[in-house]
């Protein structure tokens, strides 16, 4: 294997361009990405958020504290469920409490809105719920709050 | 241009120095597969919300990732090694950047950074210093791979720098204020005066440290490369990756970036002698000292018999121009080459420049 990775002369400057154009491109394109993975964005923003769950019942918004509710299932049984059977992340799994927002609060935001998405893919036996939604009080860098609202997309069967 | 890129291409040296970074990685995957290990122990992250960047179907399954986690641990250990090391490398490399794909939520900047690193490593001889098994036939090898990883730090230091320095709220100083207002309490219970907090937290102060952080990532892209600069800016840069790990949570990636100084550092080894005077403890403490510490042998360390110029010194530095160096002038230089003493280097240099004629001209 290494005689492999001993790359002939011309093979090296091939391999180095790459390299550098490929990192350069990850680099200039992060701004593109919620996220900015890839970007080497060390500390972007030191922005803080508080996440509030509800969930669509009837075509009513009922609050979900500490992402906790229940509901019936299709056979008439008292179910629990919890947000956090599904996000683990420490950010997205601290409701009603404000957390620092690692990455910046662009990142938890679309990270948010695909938990919000994937939650509400797992809760089969909840025959309530439409629909997941996460009012987001945010703090960017230390500002004046403000409020963003995500939903998830309707579920199937409910 | 096409001498520069040609003198890049082709550039061998001693390669003792890439050892000690190869081992250096080794240890930061190894602990990395440990905190997968112990990560997975808690649940899989595939069973739970995750974000993955290839399709699902290559999302591997909770015994397949199990599998792959011991195989990063093994493949850790051979890097660490030094058997089939470069081979272990890019697997590690491979592997890694393909479970940072499989789930978002895990990426981490110190991590895609080891990935680079260790795939860049991985086409460098890396394999012919610090390692098991018979030695090498020769050290001397192709740097350009060590060189390309170099790049690889000037550009994460770019693309830091920049992002701040195009962030108003960064260049203001705005977001350090609020961290500092956010981790004030933190730093106070760590035992920091309340003085220097309160100092830190005032909006004046953390537009001047701002500025002072971007320059500083600016500055030790450029500055890494110049012969002249570059013992300053590995000195800063030292102390630069020290403070934010003092302050901050950044996993690994100080010690990592502190591995990848060891590149810069010019490919020879031996190249400066300590003499020591074997008759007395201090001289032989010193040796016995040096020896400990000089991991990326600068120093041929051997006693010598006293002469007219090194009576009365327990240790004499002899640089790689010839000159000679004693009393702090020796320990600014041993601090210079040794990695545990270097963050003490410009405080003694400094101090040594008051010093009076303590340099001699060896011609023997």
């Amino acid at each position: 294997m290494p005689g492999a990775l001993d790359l002939p002369p011309r093979a090296r400057l091939l391999f180095a361009a790459s390299w550098v154009v490929l990192q350069a491109a990850l680099v200039l394109t992060a701004r593109t990405r919620p996220d900015g993975i890839f970007g080497f964005r060390m500390f972007p923003e030191a922005s803080t958020l508080e996440i509030h769950l509800s969930r669509e019942v009837g075509g009513r918004w009922v609050p979900a504290p500490g992402g906790e509710w229940s509901a019936r299932d299709a056979a008439g049984q008292l179910r629990h469920f919890s947000f956090r059977d599904r996000v683990r992340d420490p950010v997205l799994s601290s409701l009603d409490v404000r957390v620092f927002a690692a990455y910046g609060a662009d990142a938890q935001l679309a990270r948010l809105g695909r938990a919000l998405d994937d939650v509400a893919d797992h809760v089969p036996e909840d025959g309530e719920t439409t629909r997941l939604r996460a009012e987001v009080t945010v703090w960017r860098n230390g500002r004046d709050p403000a409020t963003t609202v995500l939903a998830s997309r309707p579920r199937r069967s409910p | 241009m096409r001498d520069v890129l040609r003198g890049w291409r082709d550039e061998v040296g001693d390669t003792y120095a890439l050892g000690l970074v190869r081992v250096a990685l080794g240890l930061l995957l190894f602990a990395s597969a440990l905190r997968e290990a112990r990560e997975l122990q808690d649940g899989y992250f595939g069973d739970v919300f995750h974000w993955p960047l290839v399709p699902e179907a290559l999302v591997p399954s909770r015994a397949v990732y199990a599998a792959l986690v011991v195989t990063q641990v093994l493949l850790a250990v051979l890097v660490v090694a030094g058997h089939r090391a470069r081979a272990a490398l890019l697997a590690s490399a491979l592997l890694g950047a393909h479970v940072l794909a499989c789930d978002r939520l895990q990426f981490h900047n110190n991590r895609w950074a080891l990935d680079c690193y260790a795939a860049l490593l991985a086409f460098a001889p890396c394999d012919r210093s610090f390692q098991l098994g018979p030695p090498p036939v020769t050290r001397v090898g192709p740097l350009w791979a060590a060189r390309l990883a170099q790049v690889q730090l000037s550009m994460i230091y770019v693309a830091s720098g920049g992002s701040k320095l195009l962030d108003p709220d960064w260049r203001g100083g705005q977001v350090l204020l609020e961290r500092f207002r956010l981790y004030g309490g933190q730093a106070l219970d760590a035992g920091v005066p309340q003085w220097l907090v309160e100092r830190m937290s005032q909006a004046d102060v953390t537009s001047v440290l701002a500025k002072l952080a971007i320059a500083t990532e600016l500055l030790l892209a450029v500055g890494l490369w110049s012969r002249r600069a570059r013992v300053f800016a590995l000195w800063w840069g030292v102390w630069f990756h020290l403070v934010i790990q003092a302050t901050s949570r950044v996993e690994w990636f100080t010690w990592l970036t502190l591995a990848v100084y060891v590149l810069f550092v010019t490919p020879d080894v031996r190249a400066r002698r300590l003499s020591f005077d074997a008759s007395r403890a201090r001289g032989r403490w010193a040796a016995r000292a040096v020896r400990t510490l000089d991991w990326l042998a600068r120093f041929e360390v051997r006693p010598w018999t006293p002469d007219g110029l090194r009576r009365g010194h327990a240790v004499v530095v002899v640089r790689r121009d010839g000159t000679a160096a004693t009393g702090l002038r020796a320990l600014a230089m041993v601090a210079r080459c040794t990695p545990l003493l270097f963050p003490l280097w410009a405080p003694l240099a400094l101090l040594a420049s008051f010093t009076r004629g303590q340099d001699a001209r060896v011609t023997a």
